[in-house]
């Protein structure tokens, strides 16, 4: 918030009218944000740190130093790191299918990944509470081929959690990385074969280098979006599996411990914003521009 | 060989990864044709009636019409603010533009749930508790930053002696803007409204802690009659949705084209 | 200001932060004349331009056109017609339509909207493609749209900012004569801005060569190229041969140097005891016969032939002198060979020694 603050303060004595139209223009959009999230957020920091006597860490403590705490947001990461290796498996060479893809092939790919990305999230989420029932799609499915004589139970595990995590969250990894590979010269993995360089060695030692910036991208993306996800836990798993977002909502809505949801929300948004931060590092360092 | 294994193995994945994606939404349109109560898949014969029962869901008329005035008016404002803010940025006479820039995308790296909190008590804080204003000042929280992503990307490729070009043949300042700019960002301005409509249509975790007894948006609403008591009422339900999103997607892609907005998207 | 200047700059200046981009030009432009900006980039020659089009206020001096003071007059108002570096045209609009858009934010009724664009159409042959989009057009058919769209409104002055830079050598060149060809036939005033001396000196009736926000010298090509008023002017516009010296002895008009390849003549007045540049062009140079007034020996470096004639480089005394020869006087010259070269007085001339050598004076 202060970063953004300065620069309007810092203006010159004597602005010219071009600049003072650019602030004019630009104010509107700020303010609202100035006032309804950077200071919302900094009240949110403020109330996790304030106990019935002023300055305290109590609520932190209760978070990082009990194990069922430290077991609560081991399951978000643990949920995004899977969603995240996952989505990133499926998503990269799915990405360069795509940018290879023309006419109504792409057409068809392409509505395969908006439609999911624009469809809303409870409608997938509560289609895979269907599809994952005992007497649903995916347990017909192995029993007729042979693979399992009785229903397995899927719904309210892990794996279920897991499965419709990837499913909400890929479009997100597969369109960065999708806008670089469209983007590469396919001329380069020429250029490295006549340099004597076999096609995997031109894969891995040009393509792949070019491609981090959009991995990096699709990774924090999802794996951001998937350690704050609360639909999914809620319809695919439920109470057995707790993680940051539903104890943040039920310190909110049932236990009315708002300075320990608080304290829930800040840790959460470290993780969130610490995963960005991180991997716009590591596309720095890894090249790009 | 080994390109043609790789090739093959992509191919592989892109088309599984696509049955993978449609596989929820299939489903759930087949079994709103369901003929029992149990999500059936309708392989001995369909049934309509589950749709004739949305309408008298408890509480959904309200729910819907909350949800849509959300929605529009949050993506309205938000594509008026956004743009302008979006313009001095790309401009380049906003005195610390790429700071500002970055401000304005930050909710986008918000866990929704949080933003959420952090909204609810700053509300009751400053005393503000008039559910249908504060849930729309939080939706525009939600859009206004994937508003100002897309135009800022859309401005960063618009040439700007475009304008100065208009100025010259006869155009004031305001009217080189709309007879030149507008027309040219209009591929943008398309998929941030389509976007930011669908964010805050779609939204939960912001809205779940800013409804009160009588003011629910349809997400919520959803939520609530999948944990009480599901039935294909909702599979029907949420084929209407989907349907109406495949309906805004295909209208932007004959004005737009898919592939654009893959690129602008992001 | 005369009865015929059509354009007046006067002690234009132009500030950006600390840079001074302009700095009190003044220029004036009689009707129906092609006036060429020629300079180096940064030179402030496109900034001069935008002031004019009022896309750019000056922060001292006017500006007129036709007339009317319009320094404060924003650009909707002037009535200029500017042909941009990238054309600028409005992909979102045909042909037609852009180059109809000046007449219709003007209101203009719609036949003679509708004849005004068949006539700017067909002045740069593109009548047929009226209703194609920008984007199925080629560079060099954008280039003419550009144009017809600056024209359609009759504009009192005509801007072309880096115009022709965008096209092929050849299509440049082709470009360059049909513009001026056409310039003139609807006896339109414009200002062209280039960096390309071949274009300016083809496509104009004076030249202004620019250089650090000023205008060193105005006149007609050929006086540019023959009577360059600067040694910027005589760097930037065609090839010359530059030796170091000190006057010895000055006499009506010109003056005598002592150079590192011995004893010239320039023309020139300068106080004995000066540091100044002798120069000359290239194409004055010939193999020597005895009557020239000034005459140096030396050694071939190097030839390059150039169809026509042979451009050879040749050391004397540490210094390089550049003769342009004709084929067959070249012909029997070889790398290395002993050569005697001559040049007339009166197209010698002398420059003050700049005190710190710029990196283009150096070149």
């Amino acid at each position: 918030m202060t970063d953004a603050a300065l620069p309007l303060a810092k203006a010159p004595a004597r602005p010219s009218r071009e600049r003072l139209v650019a602030v004019a223009l630009a104010a509107p959009a700020v303010l609202i944000l100035i006032f309804l999230f950077a200071l919302p957020l900094a009240k949110l920091l403020a109330a996790s740190l304030t106990g019935a006597e002023g300055l305290t860490f109590v609520e932190y403590g209760k978070l990082l130093g009990t194990s069922f705490y430290l077991g609560v947001i081991w399951n978000s990461v643990r949920l995004a790191l899977y969603t995240t290796g996952i989505a990133l498996l499926i998503g990269y060479p799915a990405a360069f299918a795509l940018a290879r893809a023309r006419g109504p092939v792409r057409s068809f790919l392409l509505a395969c990944l908006f439609l999911p990305l624009a469809a809303s999230v409870i409608v997938k989420a509560f289609a895979w509470t269907i599809l994952l029932r005992s007497d649903g799609l995916v347990n017909t499915l192995l029993m007729a081929v042979g693979i399992t004589a009785e229903p397995i139970r899927m719904i309210f595990t892990e794996t279920a959690l897991i499965v419709g995590s990837v499913n909400i969250f890929l479009p997100f990894m597969i369109l960065p990385v999708y806008t670089v590979v469209a983007q590469l010269d396919p001329r380069l993995s020429d250029a490295a074969a006549t340099l004597g360089a076999s096609p995997v060695e031109a894969f891995v030692r040009v393509v792949v280098p070019l491609t981090i910036p959009g991995v990096v991208a699709g990774v924090a993306l999802v794996f951001s979006l998937a350690v704050s996800a609360y639909v999914v836990p809620t319809l695919l798993i439920g109470e057995r599996y707790p993680t940051l977002s539903t104890t943040i909502a039920k310190a909110y809505l049932l236990a009315r411990q708002p300075a320990f949801g608080a304290a829930a929300g800040v840790v959460l948004l470290v993780i969130a914003v610490a995963t960005v931060a991180v991997s716009a590092r590591l596309a720095k360092l890894g090249g790009a521009k | 060989m080994i390109n043609r294994l790789a090739t093959l193995f992509a191919w592989a994945m892109a088309i599984g990864a696509a049955l993978f994606l449609l596989a929820p939404l299939i489903v759930i349109a087949a079994a709103s044709f369901s003929p029992t109560p149990v999500f059936d898949l309708p392989v001995d014969g369909a049934s309509l009636r589950w749709y004739t029962r949305i309408g008298q869901m408890d509480g959904f008329w309200p729910a819907l019409s909350l949800s849509l005035q959300l929605a529009a008016f949050s993506t309205l404002l938000a594509l008026v603010l956004g743009t302008l803010a979006a313009i001095a940025i790309a401009q380049g006479r906003l005195p610390g533009a790429e700071a500002i820039g970055t401000f304005l995308v930050s909710p986008l790296m918000m866990p929704g749930l949080v933003l959420g909190i952090a909204l609810l008590q700053y509300f009751r804080m400053v005393g503000f508790n008039a559910a249908w204003s504060a849930l729309l000042l939080a939706h525009l929280v939600v859009t206004l930053p994937y508003v100002a992503r897309t135009m800022i990307a859309g401005l960063s490729r618009f040439d700007f002696t475009l304008v100065e070009a208009a100025r010259t043949l006869g155009c004031t300042y305001p009217g080189a803007i709309l007879k030149v700019m507008v027309p040219a960002l209009a591929p943008s301005f398309l998929t941030a409204g389509l976007f930011s409509f669908l964010a805050s249509f779609d939204n939960y975790p912001v809205s779940i802690f800013l409804t009160d007894v009588r003011t629910k948006t349809l997400p919520i609403k959803m939520l609530q009659y999948i944990e009480e008591a599901p039935d294909p009422t909702l599979a029907a339900l949420s084929t209407c949705i989907l349907a109406a999103t495949v309906v805004l997607l295909i209208a932007s892609d004959r004005l737009v084209g898919l592939h654009r907005m893959a690129g602008t998207g992001q | 200001m005369s009865e015929r200047d059509h354009l007046v700059v006067r002690q234009a200046s132009k500030r950006y932060g600390a840079t001074t981009v302009l700095d009190r030009v003044d220029l004036s432009i009689r009707r129906g004349e092609l006036v060429t900006l020629l300079g180096p980039s940064g030179c402030g020659k496109t900034t001069l331009l935008r002031l004019i089009a009022g896309l750019a206020l000056p922060d001292t001096g006017s500006v007129s056109i036709a007339g009317r003071d319009v320094t404060r007059v924003p650009p909707h108002k002037r009535n200029v017609g500017v042909v941009f570096q990238n054309y600028a045209l409005f992909p979102h609009l045909s042909v037609a339509g852009n180059v109809a858009f000046g007449l219709n934010v003007r209101r203009r009724p719609k036949a003679e909207v509708r004849a005004a664009v068949e006539k700017a159409l067909a002045l740069v042959h593109l009548g047929h493609l009226a209703e194609r989009p920008i984007s199925a057009l080629s560079g060099g058919q954008q280039q003419r749209v550009a144009l017809a769209r600056a024209l359609a409104v009759e504009p009192d002055v005509l801007l072309f900012d880096e115009a022709l830079s965008a096209l092929d050598r050849k299509l440049r060149e082709e470009m360059q004569g049909e513009m001026r060809r056409m310039l003139r036939d609807i006896d339109a005033t414009a200002i062209f801005v280039t960096h390309d001396q071949d274009e300016a000196l083809t496509m104009s009736d004076r030249v202004a060569v620019m250089n650090g926000g000023r205008i060193e010298q105005l006149a007609e090509p050929r006086l540019i190229y023959e009577r360059p008023a600067s040694l910027f002017t005589l760097n930037f516009v065609g090839l010359s041969t530059r030796i170091p010296g000190t006057v010895v002895s000055e006499d009506n008009g010109t003056v005598e140097v002592d150079t590192p390849v011995g004893r010239l003549v320039a023309t020139g007045g300068f106080i004995p005891g000066s540091r100044v540049i002798v120069a000359t062009r290239p194409e004055h140079l010939r193999p020597a016969t005895g009557d020239e007034g000034n005459a140096v020996n030396g050694r071939v470096r190097s030839i390059v032939f150039q169809g026509s004639r042979s451009l050879v480089e040749v050391g004397a005394g540490g210094e390089t002198l550049l003769a342009e020869l004709p084929g067959q006087e070249a012909a029997h010259l070889a790398p290395d060979a002993e050569i005697r070269l001559g040049w007339p007085v009166r197209e010698t001339f002398a420059f003050p020694a700049p005190e710190l050598s710029t990196p283009e004076l150096a070149a």
